[in-house]
């Protein structure tokens, strides 16, 4: 077993390298969650890319060795790492088969939910909390600790759109308690201006809403490319049967020209982001109320890029 | 572009309020993540990051899968 420390330190050296090299790029999610102080279990590294910088950061992949191990494209799955799909919010595959257990790599160019450009507000190797928090506003119970831990410490750094990432009704009442929420921030989430937030279980109804409105949408949104996946997966399959692809090179051709015929590079723009944004509204009406439709935050500024 | 987090964006808090607010958010890792992993969350970074590694590969020794499934999307 390849320790977690060295796997990490591979990940982050790969991600330091490209940016020596100009390829804008950072790491997020697991691994930057703990970097900002919330421990998350995943030895995967997931990285942003700046989906015009596709080409060079594949070839720096491809050229980059784990134990003496090259990597390939993860599974016939994959959507190649390619400027057109890395801008329709794909997420490209990479793993470095190991012994006992493979070393994975997840790169796309659009933040999930992103609200601004990721690559304007880098903490180094890593994308900024607020982008990192954004992303974990997912159809996943187990996320949303992460957003409202990551907007604390946004808040404890004076940076006040931590207020947007704080989930938890305790947490937003003793935090307004002690610096209440600047105004202009309910513009973007219109439950702050509950504050001082102490209707208790009007906070947590709306809450409930908020989350129930991002998983909604994030259903929406995987439910999408999954529709578009099934073909290229299978086509991918085809392609490759009885062949052996030497390396990501070749992979990458193969997957591209499937690419071409089946994955169409920009799904969510193609449905129409105003419908999925209309579709998660009304299906919160449903199950949560018609009347928390006013207290729903703003779903248009988090396609930033698409 | 490398920047720094955004500096006295929150003017009014004062020394005392922002001492309030680190407990308000150590109170929270300690109800949402447990003792154990709230203790790791507010370490310095090498040692919360070593203590991160320990955890996952004692999982990893004893089969626990940490690796996701390739989706094509990421959730």
């Amino acid at each position: 077993m390849i320790p977690y420390a060295e796997l990490e330190n591979f990940f982050a050296s790969l991600v330091a390298t490209a940016q020596a090299r100009g390829i804008t790029c950072a790491i997020t999610s697991g691994m930057a969650c703990v970097h900002f102080g919330v421990a998350a279990t995943t030895k995967d590294c997931d990285v942003l890319c700046d989906a015009a910088k596709s080409d060079d950061f594949r070839d720096l992949i491809a050229s980059t060795g784990l134990r003496g191990r090259f990597p390939i494209y993860r599974g016939n799955i994959s959507p190649p790492l390619d400027a057109r799909w890395m801008r329709g919010g794909w997420t490209s595959h990479f793993a470095w088969k190991l012994k006992s257990e493979d070393a994975c790599l997840d790169i796309f160019g659009i933040a999930p939910r992103g609200s601004s450009p990721w690559h304007q507000d880098l903490r180094g190797i890593y994308a900024a909390p607020n982008v990192v928090a954004e992303m974990k506003r997912t159809n996943r119970d187990k996320d949303w600790p992460f957003a409202t831990a990551l907007g604390c410490q946004m808040l404890d750094e004076a940076n006040p759109e931590g207020w947007l990432h704080l989930y938890d009704a305790e947490v937003l009442r003793l935090c307004a308690k002690q610096v209440p929420p600047p105004d202009h921030l309910a513009q973007w989430r219109p439950l702050l201006q509950l504050a001082p937030f102490t209707d208790t279980l009007r906070v947590k109804r709306l809450l409930l809403a908020e989350r129930a409105f991002w998983s909604e949408l994030d259903e929406l949104r995987v439910r999408i490319y999954q529709k578009h996946l099934r073909p290229y997966t299978s086509a991918v399959r085809r392609a490759s049967a009885g062949r052996a692809i030497a390396g990501v090179a070749e992979s990458h051709a193969l997957r591209l020209e499937c690419a071409l015929a089946h994955l169409p590079p920009q799904p969510l723009s193609d449905y129409g982001l105003d419908r999925m944004i209309l579709e998660a509204k009304t299906n919160v009406g449903v199950t949560v109320g018609p009347d928390v439709s006013e207290w729903l935050p703003v779903a248009e500024k988090h396609f930033y890029g698409l | 572009m490398i920047t720094d987090p955004p500096s006295a964006s929150i003017p009014s808090a004062t020394l005392a309020q922002r001492r309030r607010l680190r407990r308000i958010m150590r109170d929270f890792h300690v109800r949402a993540f447990g003792e154990e992993l709230a203790r790791v969350n507010l370490l310095p970074e090498p040692q919360r990051k070593q203590a991160v590694a320990e955890m996952i590969d004692h999982a990893r020794r004893h089969g626990v899968k940490l690796s996701r499934p390739a989706l094509g999307v990421t959730p």
